[in-house]
């Protein structure tokens, strides 16, 4: 097996990485563990209302894709599964440092996304943009140095540089 | 990948994630120009409303600002003369004992309601983002003209961020 150099600053990444995954994967647990009534259609704690609230003041171009999804139930609670799912599986990876880079591209896409959406909200300060900017950016942040220390990738990365296609490796971790 | 490369694809790339942040910064509260945050005070909108000449008022209510975690209260509703009198308003008191029929709303989660305590109305609640149209019946038909229509929240404004909870419609013969 061959040995992997890790540069210094990859030991000081895992600060920021855990945290950052536990961010979303947390958004899981409160969901299916703390309150299973957040997803449940028919209870006044259903998620899917809170989509209602990013209405007023959501990024134009996408304001009319969210009123068509509150108005189909159905459509709203697979978004909400999906939304959910992909919270719980890349932020668990994005935690355990399994394919970080490509966990980071897709937390990015969730965190500036919600950005769009929710963005404007901030009773007690700027909240929601405070938080999509900076997960955003971190997660972001994430696709390009990868994790390669105390992670997965570091096991993986001894056995490969990245999934070949063509001449070049793809690094996924 | 060589070091130039590198240095100029991360130069790229913060440009990219600073754009990103200040851009969601300037599209939620104008941050880079008028910092406005939509979330501290109530605010409605009223377009859409109708009124007929035999005292029907279709109030389309909207609620566009406020905290995402609890409702707006209308507790008066006012139809007024263009010169500002009062030519009939409803109460807390009338508009918290209506049927829930009177209501009804553009989204099915988080719907706008009647709000009482026992036999003692307080007024309508509308959930942030909820677009909602009550149904009100004047005692008396109305002359055709042009009047004013106007909610108060029960923080006692009837304008949040320059804009007034009302609008005027006209009564056609």
């Amino acid at each position: 097996m061959a040995q992997v150099a890790v540069e210094e600053t990859q030991k000081f990444l895992p600060i920021l990485r855990i945290t950052l995954g536990f961010m979303f994967f947390s958004a899981f647990v409160r969901r299916a563990i703390n309150v299973p009534a957040k997803l449940d259609p028919n209870s006044s704690a259903y998620v899917g209302g809170k989509l209602i609230t990013f209405l007023p003041h959501a990024w134009a171009p996408i304001k009319g894709m969210l009123e068509s999804i509150l108005l189909n139930p159905s459509l709203l609670y697979e978004f909400i599964i999906l939304f959910t799912a992909l919270e719980a599986i890349f932020g668990l990876f994005m935690i355990l440092g399994f394919l970080t880079r490509l966990s980071g591209l897709v937390l990015a896409g969730l965190a500036w996304g919600i950005g769009l959406a929710a963005g404007w909200l901030g009773s007690t300060c700027v909240d929601e943009w405070q938080i999509a900017a900076v997960e955003g950016a971190a997660a972001f942040m994430f696709v390009f140095t990868g994790s390669r220390w105390f992670s997965i990738d570091y096991l993986l990365a001894k056995k490969s540089k990245g999934i070949r296609v063509g001449k070049y490796n793809i690094p996924l971790w | 990948m060589n070091g130039k490369v590198i240095t100029i694809i991360a130069i790229i790339m913060i440009l990219f994630s600073t754009g990103v942040t200040l851009g969601l910064y300037q599209i939620n509260f104008q941050g880079l120009g008028n910092l406005t945050n939509y979330s501290k005070t109530p605010a409605y909108s009223l377009v859409g409303t109708r009124l007929y000449e035999n005292g029907t008022l279709f109030l389309q209510v909207a609620r566009t600002a406020g905290p995402d975690t609890y409702g707006g209260f209308i507790v008066l509703v006012q139809l007024l003369y263009p010169n500002g009198t009062v030519l009939y308003q409803w109460t807390g008191q009338q508009l918290g004992i209506l049927p829930s029929s009177s209501i009804k709303n553009e989204f099915p989660l988080h719907p706008s309601k009647p709000i009482k305590i026992g036999n003692y109305g307080v007024g309508i609640e509308v959930p942030l983002g909820q677009n909602s149209t009550v149904i009100l019946q004047l005692p008396h038909p109305i002359s055709p003209g042009t009047y004013i229509i106007k909610v108060w929240d029960a923080d006692g404004q009837s304008a949040a961020y320059g804009n007034k909870f009302q609008i005027i419609v006209k009564v056609d013969s």
